[in-house]
Protein backbone atom coordinates (compact mmCIF):
# COMPACT_ATOMS: atom_id res chain seq x y z
CA UNK A 1 0.00 0.00 0.00
CA UNK A 2 2.86 2.14 0.63
CA UNK A 3 2.96 3.30 -2.75
CA UNK A 4 -0.28 4.09 -3.58
CA UNK A 5 -0.66 6.26 -0.34
CA UNK A 6 2.63 7.90 -1.06
CA UNK A 7 1.27 8.52 -4.66
CA UNK A 8 -2.00 9.88 -2.87
CA UNK A 9 -0.26 12.51 -0.78
CA UNK A 10 1.65 13.78 -3.45
CA UNK A 11 -1.25 14.39 -5.07
CA UNK A 12 -3.15 15.90 -2.48
CA UNK A 13 -0.04 18.64 -2.27
CA UNK A 14 -0.46 19.19 -5.32
CA UNK A 15 -3.91 19.97 -5.59
CA UNK A 16 -4.36 21.36 -2.15
CA UNK A 17 -1.67 24.28 -2.35
CA UNK A 18 -2.69 25.36 -5.97
CA UNK A 19 -6.45 25.33 -4.86
CA UNK A 20 -5.68 28.39 -2.93
CA UNK A 21 -4.67 30.37 -5.94
CA UNK A 22 -7.95 29.15 -7.39
CA UNK A 23 -10.43 30.68 -5.25
CA UNK A 24 -7.95 33.58 -5.08
CA UNK A 25 -8.42 34.19 -8.78
CA UNK A 26 -11.81 33.23 -9.30
CA UNK A 27 -13.56 34.30 -6.12
CA UNK A 28 -16.22 37.18 -6.47
CA UNK A 29 -19.41 37.92 -4.26
CA UNK A 30 -21.67 40.32 -5.16
CA UNK A 31 -20.82 43.50 -4.23
CA UNK A 32 -22.79 45.84 -2.43
CA UNK A 33 -22.11 49.63 -1.69
CA UNK A 34 -22.93 50.74 1.87
CA UNK A 35 -24.43 54.04 2.62
CA UNK A 36 -26.00 55.94 5.39
CA UNK A 37 -29.60 54.88 6.31
CA UNK A 38 -30.46 59.29 5.59
CA UNK A 39 -28.93 59.19 1.56
CA UNK A 40 -30.02 60.70 -1.43
CA UNK A 41 -28.35 60.69 -4.21
CA UNK A 42 -27.36 64.06 -5.25
CA UNK A 43 -29.24 66.53 -7.41
CA UNK A 44 -26.90 66.61 -10.04
CA UNK A 45 -28.87 64.90 -13.20
CA UNK A 46 -31.75 66.00 -15.05
CA UNK A 47 -33.65 63.44 -17.42
CA UNK A 48 -34.55 65.58 -20.26
CA UNK A 49 -36.84 63.13 -22.05
CA UNK A 50 -37.71 59.44 -20.54
CA UNK A 51 -39.50 56.79 -22.41
CA UNK A 52 -40.51 53.46 -20.80
CA UNK A 53 -41.26 50.46 -22.07
CA UNK A 54 -43.40 47.53 -20.71
CA UNK A 55 -43.49 44.36 -22.14
CA UNK A 56 -46.06 42.26 -20.74
CA UNK A 57 -46.25 39.59 -23.31
CA UNK A 58 -44.75 37.12 -20.73
CA UNK A 59 -45.13 35.70 -17.23
CA UNK A 60 -43.49 38.89 -15.89
CA UNK A 61 -42.52 42.17 -16.87
CA UNK A 62 -40.03 43.33 -19.26
CA UNK A 63 -38.95 47.16 -19.22
CA UNK A 64 -36.78 48.92 -21.48
CA UNK A 65 -36.36 52.74 -19.89
CA UNK A 66 -34.30 54.87 -22.65
CA UNK A 67 -33.17 57.78 -20.93
CA UNK A 68 -31.46 61.51 -22.07
CA UNK A 69 -29.83 62.64 -18.66
CA UNK A 70 -27.60 65.41 -18.43
CA UNK A 71 -25.23 66.98 -16.05
CA UNK A 72 -26.53 69.97 -14.50
CA UNK A 73 -23.66 70.08 -11.87
CA UNK A 74 -20.78 72.11 -12.14
CA UNK A 75 -18.61 69.42 -11.84
CA UNK A 76 -18.46 66.33 -14.03
CA UNK A 77 -20.11 63.34 -12.74
CA UNK A 78 -19.70 59.49 -13.08
CA UNK A 79 -22.39 57.70 -10.61
CA UNK A 80 -26.02 57.90 -12.10
CA UNK A 81 -28.76 56.17 -9.68
CA UNK A 82 -31.22 54.31 -10.57
CA UNK A 83 -33.92 54.03 -7.76
CA UNK A 84 -36.87 51.42 -7.38
CA UNK A 85 -39.29 50.66 -4.77
CA UNK A 86 -38.62 48.82 -2.29
CA UNK A 87 -41.01 45.66 -2.74
CA UNK A 88 -39.61 45.65 -6.24
CA UNK A 89 -35.72 46.01 -5.45
CA UNK A 90 -35.19 42.23 -4.76
CA UNK A 91 -37.19 41.07 -7.97
CA UNK A 92 -35.48 43.35 -10.29
CA UNK A 93 -33.41 40.38 -12.82
CA UNK A 94 -30.79 41.10 -15.56
CA UNK A 95 -30.12 45.04 -15.24
CA UNK A 96 -27.90 46.03 -18.11
CA UNK A 97 -27.95 49.77 -18.44
CA UNK A 98 -25.75 51.08 -22.34
CA UNK A 99 -24.82 54.23 -24.06
CA UNK A 100 -28.07 53.78 -26.17
CA UNK A 101 -25.88 55.44 -29.01
CA UNK A 102 -22.93 53.07 -28.48
CA UNK A 103 -24.15 49.82 -27.89
CA UNK A 104 -21.23 47.90 -29.01
CA UNK A 105 -19.05 49.49 -26.37
CA UNK A 106 -21.04 47.16 -23.97
CA UNK A 107 -22.55 47.45 -20.62
CA UNK A 108 -21.69 49.92 -17.56
CA UNK A 109 -20.98 48.54 -14.68
CA UNK A 110 -24.13 48.68 -11.77
CA UNK A 111 -23.52 47.72 -8.27
CA UNK A 112 -26.62 47.57 -5.92
CA UNK A 113 -26.34 49.93 -3.10
CA UNK A 114 -27.31 48.72 0.61
CA UNK A 115 -29.04 51.40 2.73
CA UNK A 116 -31.77 51.04 5.68
CA UNK A 117 -34.40 48.15 3.99
CA UNK A 118 -36.83 49.93 6.01
CA UNK A 119 -36.88 53.13 3.05
CA UNK A 120 -39.23 53.30 0.32
CA UNK A 121 -36.79 53.60 -2.16
CA UNK A 122 -33.64 51.56 -2.81
CA UNK A 123 -30.88 52.24 -5.39
CA UNK A 124 -28.52 51.02 -7.91
CA UNK A 125 -25.67 53.12 -8.93
CA UNK A 126 -24.58 53.27 -12.61
CA UNK A 127 -20.86 54.01 -12.97
CA UNK A 128 -20.70 55.84 -16.06
CA UNK A 129 -17.03 54.85 -17.90
CA UNK A 130 -16.33 58.69 -18.64
CA UNK A 131 -17.53 61.31 -16.38
CA UNK A 132 -20.03 63.13 -17.88
CA UNK A 133 -18.89 67.20 -18.65
CA UNK A 134 -21.07 69.85 -17.20
CA UNK A 135 -23.97 70.45 -19.62
CA UNK A 136 -23.64 68.07 -21.81
CA UNK A 137 -25.69 65.07 -22.76
CA UNK A 138 -25.87 60.93 -22.45
CA UNK A 139 -28.97 58.53 -23.64
CA UNK A 140 -29.02 55.29 -21.60
CA UNK A 141 -30.41 52.55 -22.51
CA UNK A 142 -31.66 50.84 -18.83
CA UNK A 143 -33.23 47.12 -19.55
CA UNK A 144 -34.48 44.46 -16.74
CA UNK A 145 -37.03 42.24 -16.04
CA UNK A 146 -39.48 42.01 -12.83
CA UNK A 147 -40.21 39.17 -11.41
CA UNK A 148 -43.34 37.86 -9.60
CA UNK A 149 -45.25 41.54 -10.77
CA UNK A 150 -48.12 40.33 -12.00
CA UNK A 151 -50.82 38.92 -9.92
CA UNK A 152 -53.60 37.15 -10.97
CA UNK A 153 -57.20 38.36 -10.39
CA UNK A 154 -59.72 37.02 -9.94
CA UNK A 155 -57.11 35.03 -7.61
CA UNK A 156 -58.76 31.69 -8.40
CA UNK A 157 -61.00 30.50 -11.04
CA UNK A 158 -62.56 27.54 -12.79
CA UNK A 159 -60.59 25.36 -14.62
CA UNK A 160 -61.51 25.74 -17.98
CA UNK A 161 -61.64 30.13 -17.37
CA UNK A 162 -60.09 32.71 -18.98
CA UNK A 163 -56.88 33.91 -16.88
CA UNK A 164 -56.55 37.37 -15.87
CA UNK A 165 -52.80 39.48 -14.82
CA UNK A 166 -52.52 42.95 -13.40
CA UNK A 167 -49.86 44.91 -13.45
CA UNK A 168 -49.79 47.99 -11.11
CA UNK A 169 -47.17 50.64 -11.68
CA UNK A 170 -46.52 54.64 -11.23
CA UNK A 171 -47.16 56.66 -14.10
CA UNK A 172 -44.39 58.68 -13.18
CA UNK A 173 -41.29 56.64 -13.22
CA UNK A 174 -39.91 56.01 -9.14
CA UNK A 175 -36.36 58.13 -10.80
CA UNK A 176 -34.12 59.76 -8.23
CA UNK A 177 -34.00 62.73 -10.30
CA UNK A 178 -35.72 65.90 -12.29
CA UNK A 179 -37.52 64.27 -15.31
CA UNK A 180 -38.64 67.11 -18.22
CA UNK A 181 -41.09 64.58 -19.92
CA UNK A 182 -41.70 61.15 -19.78
CA UNK A 183 -44.20 58.42 -20.91
CA UNK A 184 -44.84 54.37 -20.54
CA UNK A 185 -45.65 52.39 -23.34
CA UNK A 186 -47.40 49.38 -22.12
CA UNK A 187 -47.14 46.27 -24.67
CA UNK A 188 -50.10 43.42 -23.99
CA UNK A 189 -50.24 40.14 -25.31
CA UNK A 190 -53.36 40.72 -26.93
CA UNK A 191 -56.50 42.98 -27.21
CA UNK A 192 -58.57 41.85 -24.18
CA UNK A 193 -57.25 44.44 -21.36
CA UNK A 194 -61.11 44.96 -19.38
CA UNK A 195 -59.47 47.14 -16.99
CA UNK A 196 -57.20 49.97 -16.78
CA UNK A 197 -56.60 53.45 -15.04
CA UNK A 198 -57.28 56.39 -16.59
CA UNK A 199 -55.79 59.39 -15.66
CA UNK A 200 -56.06 63.43 -16.20
CA UNK A 201 -52.72 63.97 -16.12
CA UNK A 202 -52.27 65.48 -19.57
CA UNK A 203 -55.15 66.87 -22.12
CA UNK A 204 -56.92 64.55 -23.93
CA UNK A 205 -57.25 60.63 -24.06
CA UNK A 206 -54.73 59.08 -21.28
CA UNK A 207 -53.88 56.38 -21.76
CA UNK A 208 -53.75 56.30 -25.82
CA UNK A 209 -54.85 52.57 -27.30
CA UNK A 210 -53.41 51.29 -30.70
CA UNK A 211 -54.00 47.73 -30.87
CA UNK A 212 -52.58 46.33 -27.84
CA UNK A 213 -50.15 48.63 -26.67
CA UNK A 214 -51.35 51.75 -24.52
CA UNK A 215 -49.26 54.37 -23.67
CA UNK A 216 -49.40 56.73 -21.02
CA UNK A 217 -48.56 60.41 -21.44
CA UNK A 218 -46.01 61.92 -22.69
CA UNK A 219 -46.51 63.97 -19.00
CA UNK A 220 -44.58 67.31 -18.37
CA UNK A 221 -43.15 66.62 -15.17
CA UNK A 222 -40.35 69.27 -15.00
CA UNK A 223 -42.58 70.93 -12.07
CA UNK A 224 -42.77 67.55 -9.95
CA UNK A 225 -40.80 66.35 -7.42
CA UNK A 226 -38.26 63.75 -7.95
CA UNK A 227 -39.97 60.26 -6.59
CA UNK A 228 -43.40 60.99 -6.51
CA UNK A 229 -45.71 58.28 -7.66
CA UNK A 230 -49.19 58.08 -9.67
CA UNK A 231 -50.39 54.22 -9.20
CA UNK A 232 -51.96 53.01 -12.46
CA UNK A 233 -53.16 49.44 -12.60
CA UNK A 234 -54.03 47.53 -15.57
CA UNK A 235 -55.66 44.01 -15.72
CA UNK A 236 -55.53 41.96 -19.20
CA UNK A 237 -56.39 38.45 -20.39
CA UNK A 238 -53.21 35.79 -19.96
CA UNK A 239 -54.79 32.69 -20.44
CA UNK A 240 -51.14 30.83 -20.19
CA UNK A 241 -49.12 29.33 -17.20
CA UNK A 242 -46.92 32.20 -15.01
CA UNK A 243 -44.02 29.95 -15.10
CA UNK A 244 -42.17 30.47 -12.25
CA UNK A 245 -38.61 28.25 -11.05
CA UNK A 246 -38.48 28.68 -7.43
CA UNK A 247 -35.02 27.62 -8.11
CA UNK A 248 -32.53 25.94 -11.00
CA UNK A 249 -29.80 23.95 -10.35
CA UNK A 250 -27.60 22.98 -13.15
CA UNK A 251 -24.54 20.87 -13.26
CA UNK A 252 -22.19 20.66 -16.31
CA UNK A 253 -19.48 17.99 -15.98
CA UNK A 254 -16.70 17.94 -17.88
CA UNK A 255 -14.73 14.65 -18.65
CA UNK A 256 -11.43 14.73 -20.74
CA UNK A 257 -10.91 10.86 -20.33
CA UNK A 258 -14.97 10.38 -21.86
CA UNK A 259 -14.84 13.28 -24.29
CA UNK A 260 -18.21 14.48 -22.79
CA UNK A 261 -20.26 17.53 -21.44
CA UNK A 262 -22.66 16.07 -19.38
CA UNK A 263 -25.63 18.56 -18.31
CA UNK A 264 -28.16 18.02 -15.41
CA UNK A 265 -30.60 20.38 -14.50
CA UNK A 266 -33.46 19.96 -11.17
CA UNK A 267 -35.97 22.34 -11.26
CA UNK A 268 -38.10 23.31 -8.57
CA UNK A 269 -41.05 24.50 -10.83
CA UNK A 270 -44.63 27.00 -9.84
CA UNK A 271 -47.05 28.19 -11.64
CA UNK A 272 -48.13 31.65 -10.54
CA UNK A 273 -51.07 31.78 -11.98
CA UNK A 274 -54.65 31.77 -11.03
CA UNK A 275 -55.85 29.02 -8.54
CA UNK A 276 -58.50 26.42 -8.97
CA UNK A 277 -62.13 27.26 -7.53
CA UNK A 278 -63.02 23.91 -7.31
CA UNK A 279 -61.57 20.58 -7.40
CA UNK A 280 -59.47 19.46 -10.72
CA UNK A 281 -61.83 17.93 -13.31
CA UNK A 282 -59.98 14.79 -15.20
CA UNK A 283 -63.00 14.92 -17.74
CA UNK A 284 -62.90 18.98 -18.67
CA UNK A 285 -59.17 18.53 -18.81
CA UNK A 286 -59.28 15.68 -21.44
CA UNK A 287 -61.91 17.61 -23.14
CA UNK A 288 -59.86 20.60 -23.42
CA UNK A 289 -56.78 19.33 -24.50
CA UNK A 290 -58.67 17.35 -26.80
CA UNK A 291 -60.11 20.68 -28.40
CA UNK A 292 -56.56 22.58 -27.57
CA UNK A 293 -58.00 25.38 -25.93
CA UNK A 294 -55.52 27.73 -23.89
CA UNK A 295 -55.18 26.92 -20.35
CA UNK A 296 -53.53 28.47 -17.79
CA UNK A 297 -51.73 25.29 -16.85
CA UNK A 298 -48.29 24.22 -17.75
CA UNK A 299 -49.34 21.43 -20.23
CA UNK A 300 -45.85 20.97 -21.52
CA UNK A 301 -42.51 22.21 -21.82
CA UNK A 302 -40.32 22.42 -25.55
CA UNK A 303 -36.72 22.16 -24.44
CA UNK A 304 -34.51 22.98 -27.59
CA UNK A 305 -30.66 21.47 -27.11
CA UNK A 306 -27.51 22.09 -28.60
CA UNK A 307 -27.30 20.07 -31.84
CA UNK A 308 -25.41 16.94 -31.33
CA UNK A 309 -26.99 16.08 -28.01
CA UNK A 310 -27.71 12.41 -26.82
CA UNK A 311 -29.22 10.06 -23.88
CA UNK A 312 -32.10 12.58 -22.54
CA UNK A 313 -33.53 11.83 -19.73
CA UNK A 314 -36.29 13.20 -17.86
CA UNK A 315 -37.01 11.98 -13.88
CA UNK A 316 -38.57 13.17 -11.20
CA UNK A 317 -39.33 12.36 -7.26
CA UNK A 318 -41.14 8.82 -8.50
CA UNK A 319 -38.86 7.69 -11.51
CA UNK A 320 -38.76 7.87 -15.49
CA UNK A 321 -41.25 10.26 -16.85
CA UNK A 322 -42.24 8.50 -19.96
CA UNK A 323 -44.09 11.19 -21.61
CA UNK A 324 -41.39 12.67 -23.29
CA UNK A 325 -40.53 12.69 -26.55
CA UNK A 326 -37.29 13.44 -28.24
CA UNK A 327 -36.55 14.66 -31.47
CA UNK A 328 -32.45 14.76 -32.20
CA UNK A 329 -31.13 17.11 -34.13
CA UNK A 330 -28.61 16.52 -37.18
CA UNK A 331 -24.94 17.94 -36.99
CA UNK A 332 -25.80 21.66 -37.60
CA UNK A 333 -29.88 21.82 -36.23
CA UNK A 334 -30.71 21.91 -32.95
CA UNK A 335 -32.50 18.93 -30.85
CA UNK A 336 -35.82 19.25 -29.14
CA UNK A 337 -37.03 17.44 -25.98
CA UNK A 338 -40.83 17.91 -25.72
CA UNK A 339 -41.87 17.00 -22.18
CA UNK A 340 -44.86 16.69 -20.35
CA UNK A 341 -45.12 16.78 -16.19
CA UNK A 342 -47.03 14.23 -14.98
CA UNK A 343 -49.58 16.31 -14.02
CA UNK A 344 -50.68 18.98 -15.90
CA UNK A 345 -49.33 22.43 -13.42
CA UNK A 346 -52.12 24.67 -12.78
CA UNK A 347 -51.98 28.28 -10.51
CA UNK A 348 -50.58 27.32 -7.14
CA UNK A 349 -49.46 23.93 -8.07
CA UNK A 350 -45.74 22.67 -7.91
CA UNK A 351 -43.31 19.97 -9.93
CA UNK A 352 -40.00 19.51 -9.11
CA UNK A 353 -37.99 17.26 -11.74
CA UNK A 354 -34.84 16.54 -13.45
CA UNK A 355 -33.60 16.59 -17.14
CA UNK A 356 -30.31 15.99 -18.15
CA UNK A 357 -28.06 14.91 -21.80
CA UNK A 358 -24.75 14.50 -22.91
CA UNK A 359 -22.49 16.06 -25.27
CA UNK A 360 -19.65 15.77 -27.21
CA UNK A 361 -16.79 17.85 -25.31
CA UNK A 362 -14.77 18.47 -28.60
CA UNK A 363 -18.02 21.42 -29.46
CA UNK A 364 -17.03 22.98 -25.96
CA UNK A 365 -13.59 22.58 -24.96
CA UNK A 366 -10.57 23.68 -26.81
CA UNK A 367 -6.48 23.49 -26.24
CA UNK A 368 -5.72 27.17 -25.33
CA UNK A 369 -2.83 28.85 -27.26
CA UNK A 370 -1.42 30.19 -24.23
CA UNK A 371 -0.10 26.79 -23.32
CA UNK A 372 -0.31 23.12 -23.70
CA UNK A 373 -2.06 22.33 -20.75
CA UNK A 374 -4.40 25.18 -20.59
CA UNK A 375 -7.76 24.67 -21.69
CA UNK A 376 -10.93 26.50 -22.70
CA UNK A 377 -14.67 25.96 -22.48
CA UNK A 378 -17.40 27.71 -23.53
CA UNK A 379 -21.00 26.55 -22.46
CA UNK A 380 -24.37 27.89 -22.17
CA UNK A 381 -25.07 29.83 -19.25
CA UNK A 382 -28.46 28.94 -18.60
CA UNK A 383 -30.57 27.11 -21.62
CA UNK A 384 -34.30 26.03 -20.14
CA UNK A 385 -37.17 25.55 -21.74
CA UNK A 386 -38.23 28.11 -24.55
CA UNK A 387 -42.07 29.11 -24.24
CA UNK A 388 -43.58 31.90 -25.70
CA UNK A 389 -45.08 32.56 -21.82
CA UNK A 390 -41.89 32.50 -20.71
CA UNK A 391 -40.06 31.26 -17.91
CA UNK A 392 -38.59 33.33 -15.06
CA UNK A 393 -36.04 31.79 -12.34
CA UNK A 394 -35.85 33.19 -8.62
CA UNK A 395 -32.58 31.11 -8.41
CA UNK A 396 -30.08 29.87 -10.81
CA UNK A 397 -27.09 27.87 -9.27
CA UNK A 398 -25.15 26.71 -12.32
CA UNK A 399 -22.43 24.04 -11.29
CA UNK A 400 -19.46 23.53 -14.01
CA UNK A 401 -17.86 20.40 -12.25
CA UNK A 402 -14.15 20.45 -14.14
CA UNK A 403 -11.66 17.29 -14.03
CA UNK A 404 -10.26 16.80 -11.11
CA UNK A 405 -6.83 18.82 -10.47
CA UNK A 406 -8.33 21.71 -12.70
CA UNK A 407 -6.91 25.21 -11.81
CA UNK A 408 -6.19 28.48 -12.25
CA UNK A 409 -10.02 28.63 -13.09
CA UNK A 410 -10.87 31.75 -14.56
CA UNK A 411 -14.30 32.98 -15.58
CA UNK A 412 -16.16 35.51 -17.77
CA UNK A 413 -19.58 35.45 -19.12
CA UNK A 414 -19.93 36.68 -23.21
CA UNK A 415 -20.81 40.06 -23.87
CA UNK A 416 -22.42 41.50 -27.20
CA UNK A 417 -23.90 44.52 -28.65
CA UNK A 418 -27.18 43.55 -27.16
CA UNK A 419 -28.34 42.17 -23.68
CA UNK A 420 -27.89 38.34 -22.62
CA UNK A 421 -29.87 38.91 -20.33
CA UNK A 422 -27.51 38.49 -17.28
CA UNK A 423 -26.63 40.97 -14.17
CA UNK A 424 -23.58 42.45 -14.26
CA UNK A 425 -20.48 40.54 -13.11
CA UNK A 426 -20.69 42.05 -9.83
CA UNK A 427 -24.33 40.63 -9.32
CA UNK A 428 -23.26 37.00 -9.86
CA UNK A 429 -21.70 34.95 -7.05
CA UNK A 430 -18.76 32.97 -7.67
CA UNK A 431 -17.11 30.24 -5.44
CA UNK A 432 -14.99 27.09 -6.14
CA UNK A 433 -14.95 24.25 -4.11
CA UNK A 434 -14.29 20.02 -4.60
CA UNK A 435 -17.18 17.81 -5.83
CA UNK A 436 -16.28 13.88 -5.18
CA UNK A 437 -17.95 11.15 -6.91
CA UNK A 438 -17.20 8.42 -8.95
CA UNK A 439 -13.24 7.19 -8.98
CA UNK A 440 -12.31 10.20 -7.20
CA UNK A 441 -9.51 10.49 -5.64
CA UNK A 442 -9.64 14.03 -4.06
CA UNK A 443 -12.52 15.58 -5.57
CA UNK A 444 -13.00 17.48 -8.59
CA UNK A 445 -12.82 21.50 -9.19
CA UNK A 446 -16.36 23.15 -9.14
CA UNK A 447 -16.96 26.62 -9.66
CA UNK A 448 -20.56 27.37 -8.63
CA UNK A 449 -22.13 30.50 -9.99
CA UNK A 450 -24.82 31.86 -8.16
CA UNK A 451 -27.42 34.33 -9.87
CA UNK A 452 -30.86 35.49 -8.29
CA UNK A 453 -33.58 36.86 -10.28
CA UNK A 454 -33.20 35.45 -13.63
CA UNK A 455 -35.67 35.22 -16.83
CA UNK A 456 -35.60 33.25 -19.93
CA UNK A 457 -34.23 36.12 -21.44
CA UNK A 458 -30.69 34.97 -20.59
CA UNK A 459 -31.64 31.64 -22.16
CA UNK A 460 -28.45 32.58 -25.04
CA UNK A 461 -26.46 33.80 -22.52
CA UNK A 462 -22.66 32.26 -22.71
CA UNK A 463 -20.09 30.82 -20.15
CA UNK A 464 -16.24 31.18 -21.10
CA UNK A 465 -14.16 29.35 -18.39
CA UNK A 466 -10.09 29.13 -18.81
CA UNK A 467 -8.61 26.73 -16.59
CA UNK A 468 -5.01 24.45 -16.67
CA UNK A 469 -4.95 20.81 -16.47
CA UNK A 470 -1.68 19.01 -16.64
CA UNK A 471 -1.04 15.54 -17.98
CA UNK A 472 -0.44 14.15 -14.50
CA UNK A 473 -3.33 15.47 -13.76
CA UNK A 474 -5.38 13.43 -16.06
CA UNK A 475 -3.39 10.62 -15.13
CA UNK A 476 -4.61 10.43 -11.61
CA UNK A 477 -7.27 8.20 -12.23
CA UNK A 478 -5.77 5.46 -13.82
CA UNK A 479 -3.01 5.91 -11.65
CA UNK A 480 -4.91 5.35 -8.38
CA UNK A 481 -6.37 1.94 -9.93
CA UNK A 482 -3.07 0.70 -10.92
CA UNK A 483 -1.49 1.46 -7.71
CA UNK A 484 -4.55 0.00 -6.46
CA UNK A 485 -4.09 -3.71 -8.25
CA UNK A 486 -0.63 -3.55 -7.79
CA UNK A 487 -0.58 -3.41 -4.13
CA UNK A 488 -3.31 -6.49 -4.32
CA UNK A 489 -0.31 -8.45 -6.31
CA UNK A 490 2.40 -7.54 -3.90
CA UNK A 491 0.05 -8.51 -0.97
CA UNK A 492 -0.51 -11.61 -2.36
CA UNK A 493 2.90 -12.33 -2.84
CA UNK A 494 4.07 -11.03 0.23
CA UNK A 495 1.07 -13.64 1.97
CA UNK A 496 2.38 -15.94 -0.35
CA UNK A 497 6.01 -16.30 0.93
CA UNK A 498 4.60 -16.89 5.02
CA UNK A 499 5.49 -20.00 5.62
CA UNK A 500 3.14 -21.07 8.01
CA UNK A 501 3.43 -25.07 7.33
CA UNK A 502 3.75 -27.18 10.53
CA UNK A 503 7.00 -28.30 10.76
CA UNK A 504 9.87 -28.44 13.26
CA UNK A 505 12.76 -24.83 12.53
CA UNK B 1 -7.41 39.84 -23.44
CA UNK B 2 -11.21 38.83 -22.80
CA UNK B 3 -11.69 35.22 -22.38
CA UNK B 4 -13.92 35.20 -25.46
CA UNK B 5 -11.09 36.02 -27.39
CA UNK B 6 -8.86 33.26 -26.06
CA UNK B 7 -11.89 30.61 -27.50
CA UNK B 8 -11.79 32.32 -30.56
CA UNK B 9 -8.69 31.99 -30.65
CA UNK B 10 -8.16 28.22 -29.81
CA UNK B 11 -10.84 27.68 -32.69
CA UNK B 12 -8.07 25.25 -34.54
CA UNK B 13 -7.39 23.02 -31.30
CA UNK B 14 -10.59 21.26 -30.45
CA UNK B 15 -9.69 18.98 -27.94
CA UNK B 16 -10.06 15.86 -28.76
CA UNK B 17 -10.18 12.48 -26.22
CA UNK B 18 -7.88 9.56 -26.88
CA UNK B 19 -10.09 7.28 -27.36
CA UNK B 20 -13.55 8.21 -28.96
CA UNK B 21 -16.45 7.92 -27.19
CA UNK B 22 -17.71 4.92 -29.68
CA UNK B 23 -14.48 3.28 -29.12
CA UNK B 24 -14.65 3.51 -25.28
CA UNK B 25 -16.57 0.08 -24.91
CA UNK B 26 -14.28 -2.06 -27.12
CA UNK B 27 -11.11 -0.94 -25.51
CA UNK B 28 -11.89 -0.60 -22.33
CA UNK B 29 -12.80 -4.40 -22.31
CA UNK B 30 -9.64 -5.46 -23.73
CA UNK B 31 -7.68 -4.01 -21.40
CA UNK B 32 -9.57 -5.30 -18.46
CA UNK B 33 -9.63 -8.78 -20.10
CA UNK B 34 -5.94 -8.45 -20.96
CA UNK B 35 -5.63 -7.24 -17.20
CA UNK B 36 -7.59 -10.54 -16.01
CA UNK B 37 -5.45 -12.85 -18.17
CA UNK B 38 -2.25 -11.55 -16.98
CA UNK B 39 -3.72 -11.38 -13.28
CA UNK B 40 -4.77 -15.24 -13.90
CA UNK B 41 -1.02 -15.89 -15.28
CA UNK B 42 0.69 -14.28 -11.96
CA UNK B 43 -1.97 -16.47 -9.69
CA UNK B 44 0.60 -19.59 -11.35
CA UNK B 45 3.62 -18.42 -10.53
CA UNK B 46 3.50 -15.65 -7.54
CA UNK B 47 7.30 -14.51 -7.74
CA UNK B 48 8.96 -11.24 -6.85
CA UNK B 49 9.85 -10.84 -10.59
CA UNK B 50 5.87 -11.60 -11.53
CA UNK B 51 5.31 -8.63 -10.18
CA UNK B 52 7.40 -6.48 -12.64
CA UNK B 53 7.34 -8.59 -15.27
CA UNK B 54 3.11 -9.56 -15.17
CA UNK B 55 1.50 -7.42 -12.40
CA UNK B 56 2.65 -4.22 -13.50
CA UNK B 57 1.34 -4.36 -16.93
CA UNK B 58 -1.60 -6.11 -15.23
CA UNK B 59 -2.19 -2.98 -12.96
CA UNK B 60 -1.66 -0.59 -15.53
CA UNK B 61 -4.60 -2.17 -17.75
CA UNK B 62 -6.88 -2.85 -15.31
CA UNK B 63 -6.30 1.31 -14.72
CA UNK B 64 -7.19 2.43 -17.91
CA UNK B 65 -9.53 -0.37 -18.53
CA UNK B 66 -11.72 0.57 -15.51
CA UNK B 67 -11.36 4.58 -16.71
CA UNK B 68 -12.69 3.10 -19.91
CA UNK B 69 -15.45 0.81 -19.00
CA UNK B 70 -16.60 3.37 -16.74
CA UNK B 71 -17.40 6.16 -19.43
CA UNK B 72 -18.97 3.16 -22.09
CA UNK B 73 -21.23 2.55 -19.52
CA UNK B 74 -22.38 6.32 -19.22
CA UNK B 75 -20.32 7.09 -16.05
CA UNK B 76 -18.12 10.00 -17.66
CA UNK B 77 -15.03 10.54 -15.60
Amino acid sequence: MRPFATVVTALCGLVLSSSAIVSADASSTSSKTLLPADFKPPQVFKNVNLVRNTNLEKGYARETVNVVVENVDKQPQSDYYLSFPSDTFDRVGGLEVRNKKEAEKGRFDVEAVEVDLARDVQYFVVHLPEPLAPSSQVTLGISYSLLNSLHPRPATIEQSDRQYLTYSFSAYVPSAYQTVTQKAKLKFPGTNVPDYTTTDLKSGQDPERQGSTYTYGPYNTADVAPGTSYPITVRYEFTKPVVTASLLERDLEVSHWGGNLATEERYWLHNNGSKLSNHFSRVDWTVANYQQSPSSAIRELRYPLKPGSVDPYFIDDIGNVSTSRYRPGLATREANLDFKPRFPIFGGWNYSFRIGWNNELSSFLRRAVSGADSYVLKVPFLEGPKMAEGVQYEKVVVRVILPEGARNVRYQTVEGPLSNGLPGASQIQSSLSTHKTFMDTLGRTTLTLTVESLTDEARDSQLVITYDHSLWDALRKPVAFTAGLLSVFAATWAIANIDVSIKKR
Amino acid sequence: MSLNQVWEAASASPYTPFVAKDSQFAFGFTLLLLALLLTGIFGLNRSFLSIASIGIPASLAFGFGTVYMICAVGVYV
